[in-house]
């Protein structure tokens, strides 16, 4: 490791002082309009006699505020990056800050009567679970930064529906700007600031006491352990360290994306390349960057007369430094091939599984719940209702099998096990697209929206190739780019959401799975973009046998890899959007089902991609079913329901390796 | 359906709409199914629901099973939810009512919306009489705040300890203050008011207005507000002009409006 040279020292010092000064400037610019005659507070309230207290108990806090959560979170993104070697790590990306939002939500809907909870150690406990399990699911790929962050990405995602699922049934969607994970740094007292400061100051301070133990981390495992230390006990000690930071910020301002991910990063970019020195700049670039980030969306405000959470507006940029950090990745080449399982037991198999489709498909039909029991419905009540369940159910089989496709595609042809429909970002786009439409125009109604969809789910997918063009569309860095869409549309959303009315009440029933109204049109026309879409998969499951041989030999056999990809990418995309219309955008039956098919035994990519997507099926016609019965007349998402039934399965997975 | 026939049958009526479940309910109309019937009760309140309405789960996931169960006539509807237009109308007649729009008064929309409904449905005079007994009731209000005619008032939700939802003047509860006599402190301002969350801080913005907040108020606001300096400062908090009133309808219609009245004439009176 290199020392740090004195250009670069003085680089840093210059930056520092520059953010430094616009931060200040932006301060002072919004203490001057509350006390200016014609400013927005003041103009409302001749007397002036508020805009002493408001720059002494909101901006003064708030200024604050967005210094020392700025801090916590630069210090926790830069104590998860050595920790894990890994330059893409932070709180959001982890799922840290999604765990913990989704843990206070919970305990704000189901406890409420708690009344003075302790919000934090809900926060933590549920960051920490987050982070756990994300870290779990890449244990076997060892911490492999793009797997971690593809993990952190669906942990992420599943815990920001539940979140959403959780709001939509107490029905407190109508008023709690923090319930949106916004992160809003309005103040109007100096509780929060003194607790994040009395929590940053000492984890700081400690950091700083272990930087030779944090620079051993940086060297492998094997050069740490001879120098004498514990490497999986500091390791396990810093990240509890990041995790409570993070939940810390979260619990007081809510979700702040960016920051973390991006402050270590520009201290390196700036030269600074000892932890010596990264880890002290990593929270002070933090601190500079919210609190300038929070005084122009400040100014904004004032300009617009519309409050913008600003931690939704910080996650804005995650997503391009994420694409361009993970263009600077060493590419690794993964070492995942075909599970070589064997093929005896392949035969038998299908009778199996189109002997459960065929149960599946009967007990959806035909079993039905009114609101004093639930069984078999009479040969009448099932031909009046036939006309309603059996739409439903073909859009969901038939959505839960082109997931199932794309999964099996797109984890075969990056060799990423992790690789899931979901992290495309495809749908997310096409989801962004339709709540502008839902808000611009309300008066287009479903074809509107439905337009929007499909041009966002196009918009989104030119943005994908171009972005994944760069890498010759291999394997992490589409996936990466992939999570950089999701998260872009993700911040926007949430921007969009926090605007309230009906409106952010219809996108949310979106967000979490639509196929209550599934009507026989969209039935049909899932079903025939299902088998339209999947055919082409069998067909072109030779190329993915050839591709999962590794980079260089489908090459030597004359096999044009770019075009290749791009085929295969443009199908996984096509699957990834037609289903999202129906199923929402989070299932993971995408990652499940492919998954489950190779334990079965399938081995080569033909009978893997069509055990993958009878399985998919499978899975959504229980989830439909499912999501009917358990809380009638209440419906489940249904999307929702497939990942909490898949999510022990993943973890099962996790246990037995 | 031809309105001469609807003279004679009852029309069982579903509702998908609040603002329309409570102006039928408020009509005598035989409503057999309706949404979320129970944050309505939490929420709405009144007109109480009468038994034997099914429940049919959430608006944004509506239970069709349950509805087709019921076997409407008609169904109640909003432009919120055209998405379900194509679904709904394979049950029963879809009638889509207008009433919150951006920008104007829900008043006007809510009452032509129960002369609809009464024309819809063969009650088209208990339509009228709704709209006489909530315009009677929103007078004897008006009468019986007389002494504060003129008086500036804000009403809020309370979203979390730092935010807060403000009715503006094109909502029923800024029609309501209104009519009423009284002056909605938020009405004139420039701010951007179709209840999105606003940081507390803007309510400095409404002067010496008294503050009214609307139930329910979220435990950790209850905790927090108090302890807070800037909302103690507040003149309104300060000289103990902070009213607390039930829960009231936020997209309502006519019933909201009587309801809001009442319960603001109690609470000022």
């Amino acid at each position: 490791m290199m020392p740090d040279d004195i250009a670069s020292r003085r680089h840093i010092l210059l930056l520092c002082l520059l953010l430094a000064m616009l931060s200040l400037a932006l301060f002072g610019w919004s203490l001057v309009d509350v006390f200016s005659a014609n400013g927005s507070i003041a103009a409302m309230n001749p007397s002036g006699r508020f805009a002493g207290l408001i720059a002494l108990h909101s901006l003064a806090p708030r200024y604050l505020v967005g210094l020392l959560a700025g801090a916590a979170l630069g210090l926790a993104g830069v104590l998860l990056q050595i920790v894990l070697r890994n330059t893409l790590a932070d709180p959001s990306s982890l799922g840290v800050a999604a765990g913990a939002h989704l843990a206070i939500v919970a305990a704000t809907a189901f406890a409420p009567e708690l009344g003075g909870f302790p919000r934090e150690s809900v926060a933590f406990a549920g960051g920490l679970v987050a982070v756990f399990i994300v870290l779990g699911l890449s244990w076997r790929r060892s911490f492999e930064p793009a797997t971690v962050v593809v993990a952190g990405m669906m942990v992420g995602l599943l815990c920001a529906s539940l979140t959403a699922t959780i709001i939509l049934y107490s029905g407190q969607y109508l008023t709690s700007l923090f319930l949106w994970g916004g992160g809003s740094l309005a103040q109007q007292n100096w509780m929060p600031p003194l607790d994040l400061a009395v929590r940053f100051v000492p984890a700081f301070v400690i950091s700083m006491l272990f930087v030779r133990a944090l620079t051993l981390l940086t060297l492998d495992d094997q050069g740490a352990r001879a120098l004498g230390l514990s490497v999986s006990a500091v390791r396990l000690a810093i990240l509890v360290l990041a995790v409570a930071l993070s939940a810390a910020v979260v619990s007081q301002v809510g979700v702040i994306g960016f920051v973390g991910l991006a402050a270590p990063n520009l201290a390196r970019l700036m030269g600074a390349r000892t932890v010596r020195l990264v880890l002290p700049l990593s929270p002070l670039l933090g601190a500079l960057m919210l609190s300038v980030t929070d005084g122009l969306v400040q100014a904004i405000d004032r300009a617009s007369r519309f409050d913008m959470p600003t931690g939704a507006v910080t996650a804005l940029f995650a997503g391009p430094v994420l694409f361009w950090l993970s263009s600077r990745l060493r590419a690794a080449r993964p070492d995942l091939r075909a599970d070589g399982l064997t093929e005896s037991s392949r035969r038998q198999l299908f009778p199996a599984i189109l002997g459960s489709l065929a149960l599946v498909t009967a007990l959806a039909l035909l079993v039905g719940r009114s609101e004093i029991d639930i069984g078999f419905d009479s040969l009448s009540t099932v031909a009046t209702l036939l006309p309603w369940r059996a739409p439903r159910l073909v859009a969901a089989m038939a959505g839960g099998a082109m997931l199932a496709t794309a999964g099996c595609l797109l984890q075969r042809m990056t060799s990423n096990p992790l690789a899931s429909p979901e992290v495309l970002g495809v749908s997310s786009a096409a989801i962004l697209a339709m709540a502008i439409s839902v808000f611009a125009a309300p008066a287009m109604g479903l074809a509107g929206q439905i337009a929007g969809a499909t041009l966002g789910a196009i918009l989104g997918f030119a943005v994908l190739i171009v972005a994944a063009r760069g890498g010759a569309f291999e394997g992490n860095r589409m996936l990466l780019a992939g999570v950089a869409l999701g998260s872009f549309c993700g911040a926007a959303l949430t921007i969009l959401m926090t605007r309230g009315g009906m409106e952010a009440g219809m996108i949310l029933a979106w967000l979490t799975g639509a196929t209550a109204h599934v009507d026989p049109a969209i039935a049909v026309v899932t079903a025939v973009l299902a088998v339209v879409l999947i055919f082409p998969a069998l067909l072109l499951s030779r190329w993915l046998d050839l591709l999962s041989l590794g980079s260089e030999m489908p090459a030597a056999l004359g096999l044009a890899m770019i075009r290749t990809r791009l085929v295969l990418l443009t199908l996984a995309a096509l699957l990834t959007g037609a289903a999202a219309l129906t199923l929402g955008p989070v299932s993971f039956v995408g990652l499940m089902a492919p998954h489950i098919a190779r334990h079965t035994g399938a081995a080569d990519a033909r009978s893997l991609v069509a055990i993958s997507a009878a399985l998919g099926a499978l899975l959504m016609g229980v989830a439909d079913l499912a999501s009917r019965l358990a809380f009638y007349p209440y419906q489940m998402p249904i999307g929702l329901f497939a990942s909490l039934i898949g999510t022990p399965y993943l973890l099962y997975m996790l246990a037995r390796r | 359906m031809p309105a001469c026939a609807t003279e004679r049958l009852r029309v069982r009526v579903a509702a998908i709409d609040w603002a329309m479940l409570e102006t039928a309910i408020a009509m005598g109309v035989e409503v057999v199914a309706a949404a979320e019937l129970r944050l309505y009760r939490q929420m709405v309140v009144e007109p109480a629901m009468p038994p034997g309405v099914s429940d049919l789960g959430l608006r944004g996931s509506l239970n069709y099973e349950a509805l087709l169960r019921a076997a409407p006539d008609l169904i109640l509807s909003a432009p919120w939810y055209v998405k379900y237009q194509s679904n709904l109308s394979r049950i029963a007649p879809v009638h889509s009512f207008r009433i919150d729009q951006r920008g104007r008064s829900p008043y006007e929309p809510a009452m032509e919306a129960a002369r609809e409904l009464g024309r819809l449905t063969g009650s088209g005079e208990r339509a009228e009489n709704l709209i006489i007994e909530v315009a009677a009731e929103i007078s004897a209000q008006r009468e019986r705040l007389a002494r504060r005619r003129g008086d500036a008032f804000c009403i809020i939700n309370i979203g979390d300890p730092r935010h807060f939802r403000v009715f503006g003047a094109d909502s029923m509860q800024g029609h309501v203050l209104d009519s009423l006599g009284l002056r909605n402190a938020w009405a004139g301002q420039t701010r951007y008011s179709a209840q999105a969350p606003v940081d507390l801080v803007s309510l400095a913005n409404v002067g010496d207005a008294d503050i009214i907040i609307v139930r329910p108020i979220p435990s950790d606001a209850l905790r927090v507000l108090p302890e807070s300096p800037l909302w103690n400062a507040l003149p309104a908090v300060a000289q103990g002009r902070v009213h607390v009133i039930d829960p009231v309808n936020p997209f309502g219609g006519l019933p909201t409006a009587r309801r809001l009245a009442r319960l603001l004439g109690n609470a000022l009176a």
